[in-house]
Formats: structure tokens, sequence, C-alpha cells
């Protein structure tokens, strides 16, 4: 039954993961993030008008849930895929909530590439595609400048093809 | 090249006449030698009545004991708020009024400046244009003036409202727009009008009342109310103040938005008219529908009546003005009246020749009340999904309008080997999904509507419509 459903999503077509760099550049981002939570257990020992089980909770609690996030931002970023078809793009995603978006190349309206300072940092970039509707979100996060540059362009290229208006 | 006179339609339509209160003012607004034009003289005064009620808003809420604390008498506060708001507000829109210019360009584009300042020049291709609305504001109808609000493709800002024309003039230059957006010569005057239905008052409130959710607040108020009666506990009647006020004050303003609302067909598209304080008319241009939904609660079906929403490209949806909105056709209809409607937009649809891929009996335990009634379909033209038990809704995109789809599986769904397919349309009401799917047809039914869509895409022809060209400078 599981094959069946992971069929539904990953059937057919060749994937092209994203980097796994990716993958250190989110769990980097994990990391400063828990700087804040680690200040804040700190604090709990510290000020001490809590009783101390509650401050050996929250760190227990602050530690599972660190090597949960580590864990799943590892899953995450291997779920992240994309596949350029004939006509169409596939974008896929999630691993709780999967998601594959399909997006015929007539209907970009505008190729985004950005990249935020970690990602810059990393190089690495990510290629968003912007269809008329707000609901499209097809965005591929975690490519190397040099391949997100070529797919903004071969995207850029298919769409003016086959432009259309809304 | 100027252009000349808007030309004048001889003889005024006789759907949705002027509702002005009997003030007319005479004259318009000025032509430059360039043929530019500028909205009517009169509407920096409309503005300044229009402040009034702030005005007394502001008087009734300082009344209650602020004039005192700064040494003034409550009389001067009075004339100052009443005199001196309206005065500015008037003087501010003087200065917007004599730097508002419109004008259609070599191009055929029509080009606005405006900003006092801030200089904004703005040109709007007319090729992408989506809808055309007259409205009267309260105010406006005082003096029987009329605002003009033009609406092309685009994001934010893509729409250009005209405040203030004579109601004629503002006529004129909806359809010297249409015309020119729909490729005809822009001087063939008003089009005619033939009406298609019209919603009374009565069927209006009663389908307000009886929309599922009003109707289980309001049954619930009365259950509190009744409660707390009987118990003699009167805290229960500041809950009812809420569950019975605020369905209550929605259909109120529901009513007030769409009373007489009617639909008319002329050759520039589907022409919407409603309004009770402000009267609104709206022209659809065909071919600018992306998504159509019937919705159909449970207390409507006893006289077979179904509410039309709509999504067209710039207007309503979240990120329009910051307002959100909701597009309707028609706020209430019988299916036979509604399909009529339908036909206008979308010619040639048969929603009874689909045939539905129903969700399978295990969607059941996902979604137990309204499995049954869950599914696709699709035919040469468009795509339709269906949802809901208690509120039907029935969901139909052109493959033409599909803009991209989407597949998507929650941990739920992915137990029971399930799927949802979205079809995404331009930002609206209209969301068109199929919930709850077998996975793998799921996936099939996604490639083949992008296929579709593509397809669609390149037989479309509706653009210029009435031109019947391909419509090559439609977008990007």
């Amino acid at each position: 039954m599981a094959d069946r459903t992971n069929e539904a999503f990953t059937s057919g077509d060749e994937w092209t993961p994203v980097s796994s760099k990716l993958t250190t550049a989110r769990r980097l981002l994990l990391g400063l993030a828990y700087l804040l939570v680690i200040a804040g257990v700190v604090a709990l020992f510290v000020i001490g008008r809590v009783p101390e089980f509650v401050a050996w909770t929250g760190l227990a609690v602050a530690l599972v849930g660190f090597i949960w996030l580590w864990w799943l931002i590892g899953r995450r970023v291997r779920s992240f895929g994309y596949s350029e078809r004939g006509d169409d793009l596939l974008v896929t995603s999630g691993i709780m909530f999967r998601r594959l978006v399909i997006v015929p190349y007539g209907r970009m309206q505008l190729v985004d590439v950005k990249a935020g300072p970690i990602d810059r940092w990393m190089g690495l970039t990510t290629v968003q595609l912007h269809t008329a509707a707000a609901t499209t979100d097809a965005a591929i996060p975690g490519l190397e400048p040099q391949i997100a540059a070529d797919l903004r362009d071969r995207l850029a290229r298919r769409g003016e093809q086959r432009s259309a208006g809304l | 090249m100027p252009e000349p006179e808007p030309s004048r339609s001889p003889l005024p339509s006789a759907v949705g006449d002027d509702l002005g209160l009997g003030l007319t003012i005479p004259g318009r607004g000025s032509v430059d030698e360039a043929g530019r034009r500028q909205v009517h003289p009169i509407s920096p005064l409309v503005h300044g009545v229009g402040a009034l009620p702030i005005g007394f808003v502001i008087v009734f809420a300082m009344s209650a004991g602020a004039f005192g604390r700064w040494g003034l008498s409550a009389g001067a506060v009075i004339v100052l708020l009443l005199i001196a708001l309206p005065l500015v507000v008037g003087a501010w829109s003087y200065v917007g009024w004599r730097n508002l210019w419109f004008w259609f360009d070599e191009d055929g584009d029509f080009r606005v400046d405006s900003g006092v300042l801030t200089k904004q020049q703005r040109r709007l291709q007319l090729s992408r244009l989506q809808s055309v609305d007259v409205a009267q504001p309260l105010v406006a109808r005082l003096f029987s003036m009329a605002e003009l609000t033009v609406e092309v493709a685009g994001t934010q800002g893509s729409r250009v409202k005209l405040q203030f024309l004579q109601l004629a003039d503002a006529r004129a230059l909806r359809s010297e727009l249409l015309a020119r957006a729909a490729g005809l010569r822009h001087d063939v005057g008003e089009a005619p009008e033939e009406p298609v239905a019209t919603v009374a008052p009565r069927d209006l409130a009663v389908s307000l009342l009886l929309r599922t959710t009003t109707a289980f607040l309001l049954l619930l108020t009365a259950v509190i109310v009744v409660g707390t009666v009987w118990s003699s506990g009167w805290g229960g009647l500041v809950l009812a103040l809420f569950t019975g006020g605020l369905p209550v004050l929605m259909v109120v303003a529901e009513f007030i938005k769409y009373f007489n609302f009617t639909v008319s067909r002329s050759p520039d598209g589907l022409r919407l008219r409603f309004g009770m304080a402000k009267t609104e008319t709206r022209t659809v241009p065909p071919g600018r529908v992306q998504a159509i939904e019937y919705v159909e609660p449970l207390l409507w079906r006893h006289w077979g009546w179904v509410r039309l929403r709509v999504n067209i490209a710039g207007v309503g949806g979240e990120d329009s003005g910051g307002q959100k909105e909701e597009t309707i056709l028609v706020p209430v209809a019988t299916r036979a009246v509604a399909d009529d409607i339908v036909q206008r937009v979308l010619p040639g649809l048969d929603l009874g020749a689909l045939s539905w891929t129903t969700a399978p009996e295990r969607s059941r335990r996902r979604s137990p009340i309204q499995w049954r009634n869950l599914g696709v379909a699709w035919d040469g033209s468009v795509f339709a999904t269906r949802c809901g038990r208690l509120t039907r809704r029935l969901t139909v995109i052109p493959h033409a309008r599909t803009q991209s789809v989407r597949l998507t599986q929650g941990p739920w769904e992915r137990a029971l080997d399930l799927a949802s397919v979205h079809v995404d349309s331009t930002p609206g009401p209209v969301k068109v999904s199929g919930l709850h799917l077998d996975a793998v047809a799921a996936r099939t039914i996604a490639d083949e509507q992008s296929a579709r869509a593509e397809r669609g895409r390149s037989e479309d022809r509706s653009i210029r419509w009435a031109a019947g060209d391909d419509g090559d400078d439609a977008g990007p």
C-alpha cells in the first residue's frame, strides 16, 4: 500500500534531487535558532524560581526536539525534487504532507531566483515559479547557483515559446 | 492624435437607470488640447460631503465628555469638525482633481496620470482588461454622479478608480473601454442590454437567512436564549448577543449590498447591477471568468436554489486593495436560471454530460460526511469537482484557465492511500479541489489535467472576443 502511494508522487519521471548542502544550511539555521532555546533553558536554571524538575523537563524536551528536527531536516531535504518534462515542470516535496506541483511552461508568469544570507554563504539558491494563481507555490530550494541560473533560463525560454495571457 | 469626444449614447439604457436623488450638476470635466480628460469638477464637493458622516461619528464618539477637558465649548468643536473636516477633505480632493487626467493614447492604451506629491503615470493595456464597474456610492447619488473602476489583469495597483463622473459620462466611458478591449470601433455607443435574471428582495432575504452557518448560528441563539430564560442564568444572553448578532449583521449587510440584483446580457459581457445604499454596476466580459462555483446550502434545496461565485483575475481574492471581496454572478437563483447565466460566460458547458470519477469507499474514513459527494470530472473544455454534503459545492474551471495542478497528501490520506488534486486558479473565492481520490488515479488525473491545460490554452480564442483574432498581444 505504501509503495502504491509513493508511486503517485514519484512515478514515471526522472527526478533531480536538490543539493545535500541544503541539509547543512538548514541544520545551521536550526542551530542558530536553538541558541535562543538554550538561553531560555539556562535562564530557567539560573533564575531558580521554578522547581528544578521543570527546568530538567524543559532541557529534555529541547534536546529531544533538537534531535528530531535534525533528523527531519535530512529527510525533508531528500524529499525535494524536480523533473522537467516536455510540456511542464514537476516539483515535489514534503514527508508528512506530501505535495506535487505541476506547472505547464506556458503558464509561468515569472521565475524568481533568490538566496538568503546563509544560503548565499553556502552557495545555494532557490528557484521559484509564479503563475497567475497565488496558490501555485512551486519553489525549488537548494540549487547550486549555476544550476539555478541554467534552470531559470531554460524555463524562461520554454515559457516564452508557449507564452499566453491569462 | 487627439481622441474625439466620447460618444454619448442617444438613448439611455432601459435597465438600471439613474438612482440619483434629484440634484443634477450640469457640465463635465474639461478636455485639454491633447485630448486628455478630467473627472467632473464637482468631485471635490462630493468628497467633502462624503466626509461629513466621519465628522458626525467623531462628534458622537467625543460627546461622551471629551470637550470639556480641552477647554472648548462643545459647539465650537462640532462646528470645527463638521465644517473644517469636509473643507480639508474637499481641498485635498481639489488638488487631486487638478492633477488627474485620463485619455486614450495613440496605441489605444488607456492612460491615467494622477498624484499630487507622488506623480503616477499609468498605462492600462486594454487587451488585458478584466472588468469595468460603474458604482454610485450614496453621496455620489446625491449629485447623480458615479465612479468608474477599471480592472486589468495584474497584481496590486492594477485597479484604477475615477471619481466622479456624471452617470451618463461614466456609462459612455465604460462602453468605450469595453468596445476598445473587444477590438471594436470605440464609437459604437452603449451596447444594448437584455435582462437575464432578477433576484426578488424576499428571495434574497430568505436565502441569506437559510445559509448553513447563519441558520445554525440563529438556531444556536434560539437554544441559548430559551436555555437562559428557562434557567434564569442571565450570563448566556451575552453569548446570544454574539451568536445572534453577528449573523444578523452579516445578513443585513449582504441584503443591502445585493439588493435588487439584476443580471443582464449585453455584447460587452454580463452586466450585474445591485445595491441599496451604494448601487454598483459590474460588467464581466466573456472569457474573463477564471472559475465558477455553484454553492447549494442544505436549506436551499427545497427551492432548488444555488449561488454562483466566480474568480475574475484582479477582482476579489485577498490581494486586490487589501480587501477580501466575494465576487458573485448571482446571490441566489434557481438551478435553471443559474445554468442559463453560466451558459453566457462558459458557452457550451454541459454539466449533465460529465462522467464523474468519485472518491473510493475507503475515503469515508477520512471524510465520513461528505465522502459520497466527492468527485471530479472533465470533458474537452472544462474540469469540474464537487464536494460537501450539507452545503454542496460544484466548481468548474476551463482547461484554458488552469494555471497549475497540485497533488497533495496528508498523513491520514496517506494511510488510506488517498490523495487530493487541486487545480489552481487566479486569486478569488473559488478553490477547485478534488478531495480524497485514489492516490494513483489522482496522479494520473493531475498529469492529464496539465496536458489538457496546455492544449486548452492553444485552442483558446476568447481574449479579443468580438474581433475574433488570436489575442496575440494578450500577455506576458
